[in-house]
């Protein structure tokens, strides 16, 4: 219907999570509606994190450089690091500026359904990293859902009398209803309250 | 558009991304047997429906079936969420096997009451599992027992009571997937050697109660017999193995 070249530019952008045909032609139709130079820049940017960016040695981070920004930094605790599932989930954690050490990547979570068992993730790495580093707390921040949740446990088994583990808190979102939590949440919360 | 929505229970039985924020659902339903469904949103923190939404959790939905070959997920109220059986690593070990023991070997969508009633019983009974690790969850004899009663249900019952490749009531030496059963030793060849202590045991895990199985007193060998019947039943009977079974 198209030409070669469209059709071809639709494809790979269907390859793109969330992406259908129908989003990737409306896609596709505005990238040739737009100034060559815009329409170059978006590809040309493609192109440089593709060779320019890699993951920390360190900690898995995404970098252009052998360790990232965040291992780098001399004024960060080093004696305290964050296990996350994705980088994305790092950057949530740094908007809430509450955080100061480092963190670690494992590149998804434990799912034996679907075939991802611990040496698909940087589990290893994580237990060198605490063993030649003289690390002092781990804070497991896997997502809270099942796949998490049980990541959480395996690390959690696996740090024990080597060092202190921690889990991210659940409970209520700051700002909302009590009347409109889920029980699970809700239960979590009374299950984890605090004194006061 | 309100004629398709329908009301029933369901086990969420697999979660999978979709998207930004969705998940495509694998439930078994009570009313409709397998069907796969979209939720939307779910996986924001704002939403009220993830929480209920989890592997394992037993839920009354409301359904809404489209043009497409995935329903979407319009309401939900938890039955059971089974956090127990999420909490413990062992319980959730054994609580998988027998959720991709119902994912491979109830596919259709299909209503199966007893299916439905034999699944909510085990979720019931992970949840107050004793843990047995460092042993495998694999073996444990409630995941044994439910995935034998599984394979009655789906019309692969094993047959015990005599030589499956001839008939004779000679002592029972090997499992032959392709006979369906237990062959005495003329029969064995090409067979999986089961002990008469495993025989008993997948017996007894049969005709039990899936609350007893854990009181049985199986050995491990039992265990590591019974598991090895299963497999090779999945194997030759569905052409799959289960991936819960190898962790």
């Amino acid at each position: 219907m198209f030409s070669p070249a469209v059709e071809n530019l639709v494809a790979q952008l269907t390859r793109l999570p969330g992406v259908g045909t129908r989003t990737a032609q409306r896609l596709a139709f505005h990238i040739l509606q737009r100034p060559k130079p815009e329409a170059l820049a978006l590809a040309q940017a493609i192109q440089e994190v593709k060779e320019r960016v890699r993951f920390c040695r360190e900690c898995g981070n995404l970098t252009e450089e052998e360790l990232c920004g965040i291992c780098l930094d001399a004024r960060r605790d080093h004696g305290l690091i964050c296990v996350v599932e994705q980088p994305v989930d790092l950057i949530s954690l740094e908007r809430t500026h509450e955080y100061r050490g480092l963190y670690h990547v494992l590149g998804g979570a434990l799912s034996p359904l679907d075939g991802v068992e611990p040496e698909d993730l940087r589990i290893d790495e994580l237990l060198r990293r605490v063993e030649r580093n003289g690390v002092q707390e781990v804070v497991l921040a896997t997502n809270p859902n099942m796949t998490g949740e049980a990541t959480a446990a395996f690390l959690a088994d696996r740090l024990r009398n080597r060092v202190r583990v921690t889990r991210l808190a659940s409970g209520l979102p700051v700002g909302g209803d009590l009347e409109y939590a889920d029980e699970v949440t809700l239960g979590r919360a009374l299950a984890g309250r605090r004194e006061m | 558009m309100a004629g398709r929505s329908y009301k029933t229970q369901a086990v969420v039985l697999r979660s999978m991304r979709l998207g930004e924020a969705d998940r495509v659902l694998h439930l078994y339903t009570l009313d409709r047997g397998r069907v796969g469904a979209v939720a939307k949103g779910i996986r924001r923190t704002k939403s009220r429906f993830g929480a209920r939404l989890e592997p394992l959790s037993h839920v009354e939905l409301l359904l809404h079936q489209g043009g497409g070959e995935l329903q979407t997920v319009t309401g939900v109220d938890l039955v059971r969420p089974h956090s127990a059986a999420r909490d413990d690593p062992y319980r959730l070990g054994v609580g998988l096997v027998g959720l991709e023991a119902m994912l491979r070997l109830f596919s259709e969508q299909e209503a199966n009451p007893r299916g439905f009633e034999a699944l909510t019983r085990f979720l019931d009974l992970v949840d107050e599992l004793p843990t047995r690790a460092p042993a495998r969850p694999a073996l444990d004899p409630l995941a044994l027992a439910f995935q034998l009663k599984l394979l009655w249900l789906a019309g692969y019952l094993p047959h015990l009571g005599a030589c499956a490749e001839c008939g004779e009531r000679e002592p029972l030496v090997a499992y032959l997937p392709r006979a369906g059963g237990g062959v005495c030793r003329g029969c064995a060849s090409g067979g999986l050697a089961v002990s008469p202590g495993g025989f008993a045991a997948i017996d007894a895990l049969l005709r039990s109660p899936l609350a007893d199985a854990g009181a049985l007193g199986l050995t491990e060998r039992d265990a590591r017999e019974t598991l090895q019947v299963i497999a090779s039943s999945y194997e030759y009977h569905g052409g799959f193995r289960l991936r819960t079974l190898s962790a």
